[in-house]
């Protein structure tokens, strides 16, 4: 091909990151790139879920289908997920989704023998793999916890109440079910740029400054106590709801501030179910949207037909 | 009871490609690319990137309905280029502009855990 290129080389900053959760800063690049890892991220990286749900016993106040989509809900482990075959194409089994390749299964068995309710969680789900388990929340919250943490519960068991059953976890993506879908919430926002017109500003006595500062719903300005002052206290707090916008035109003070998004610079948040590490969510996002990229290359056969199309056109045209 | 599976949202059915190209009749330079099973996600981030080539006169890109499960994606591009080269020279810068991204990450994402580390 020619020499020319249209790439960018995009810039990152993590600003703070936790197993499942992430701040970073994304910059030379456009909203589209953004907007499509967030799509990706929520939509389209796997994870593993159960997805049938064979029940032997269930006496329990639940009915057999509500159990089935609540452990469903469940997150599991899937750092395997990106390895794993979708149970759609694995030619290991045929079709049914049993084999090791592309499922995991999982054994409940609950029964209460005594006089107070049973709680049936997470963690009476026995995996056959150790890999891909429930979502352990307990450390997290070990500070405020006293007692044993218990898993996420699935129902409730009563004296002579019982729950036998048989679940398969398969790989999938959040555009089926949301089940798979990895992610809490991703978000991205502009960063916003602030420029106060500081001659302007000073025209201002300071019950207006403070009058001004107060119009906004959440803290961006501030005033400095020493020289009394208006500078911006965070800019990211500024949620573009133009307050202090209308705030100066209705003080008369129109261009007091100016604020601009910067279009090539975004600030992103992403949360997710425990099933992946957040950092590891994006890793895994911008692989998923390689891949979806090379799938819509052109095949060779199309672009010969074309060529043998071009030169009956270019015949037809009289070249 | 006659709902279609879910799967059919981003499997490509048999016999069907997942991209064809077909040339406008009228205009030269001209083409749609008819792209099966994807969405926004694809036909934003290439219509976006199709816009930094000074050959393309022309790209957009529509989703014709929310349940058939394609994009149409149009470019039209000067003499000097064609679609189909203005479509590869996209999908080509996007994948490397992909591969920075994930090598610019894993560096920044050492980084942060060594200088977290060496915080304790």
């Amino acid at each position: 091909m020619e020499g020319v290129s249209y790439q960018r080389f995009p810039k990152i900053k993590i600003r703070e990151v936790k197993d499942d959760y992430m701040k970073f800063e994304l910059r030379e690049t456009d909203a589209s790139i953004a907007n499509a890892l967030r799509r990706v991220m929520i939509s389209e990286v796997p994870t593993i879920a159960i997805d049938l749900v064979e029940i032997e016993v269930n006496s329990s106040v639940l009915n057999d289908e509500f159990i089935a989509h609540r452990l469903g809900l469940v997150p599991l482990i899937s750092e395997r997920a990106m390895a794993m075959r979708f149970s759609r194409d694995c030619d290991a089994c045929d079709g049914d989704g049993q084999c090791e390749y592309c499922s995991v299964e999982f054994h409940l068995r609950a029964k209460c023998i005594n006089d107070t309710t049973l709680d049936v969680t997470s963690k009476d789900l026995y995996s056959s793999d150790h890999t891909v388990v429930p979502v352990d929340f307990s450390d997290a919250s070990s500070t405020i916890d006293n007692t044993e943490s218990r898993g996420i519960i699935i129902v409730k068991l009563r004296r002579g109440q019982e729950l036998i059953l048989r679940a398969i976890a398969r790989k999938g993506i959040g555009k089926d079910h949301a089940k798979w879908s990895p992610a809490a919430t991703v978000t991205f926002m502009y960063e916003p740029e602030i420029y106060i017109n500081e001659e302007l500003m000073e025209t201002l006595t300071m019950e207006e400054k403070q009058e001004f500062v107060d119009s906004s719903p959440t803290k961006v300005f501030d005033i400095n106590p020493r020289n009394g002052q208006v500078y911006v206290h965070n800019a990211e707090n500024y949620a573009y709801d133009d307050e202090v916008l209308k705030k100066a035109e209705a003080m008369g003070k129109p261009g007091l501030v100016e604020i601009h998004a910067k279009e090539d610079s975004f600030i992103f948040t992403v949360e997710t179910t425990g099933g992946i590490k957040a950092s590891q969510l994006l890793i895994n996002a911008i692989e998923i949207l390689k891949q979806k990229l090379d799938a819509v290359r052109l095949s060779a056969d199309t672009v010969e037909a074309d060529e043998q199309f071009g030169e009956l056109g270019a015949h037809m045209r009289g070249g | 009871m006659n709902a279609p599976d879910r799967y059919e949202r981003f499997v490509v059915p048999e016999g069907v490609s997942k991209v064809s190209y077909e040339r406008d009749t009228k205009i030269i330079n001209a083409a749609t690319f008819t792209v099966e099973r994807e969405d926004h996600t694809i036909g934003n981030i290439l219509r976006m990137q199709l816009h930094r080539d000074e050959n393309v006169l022309f790209a957009g890109y529509k989703l014709p309905h929310p349940l058939q499960y394609k994009i149409l994606i149009r470019i039209q591009t000067t003499s000097q280029s064609s679609p189909m080269q203005a479509y590869n020279q996209a999908i080509n810068d996007l994948d490397k502009e992909l591969d920075h991204l994930k090598n610019a990450f894993e560096v920044e994402l050492a980084r942060h855990n060594a200088s977290q580390q060496r915080e304790f």
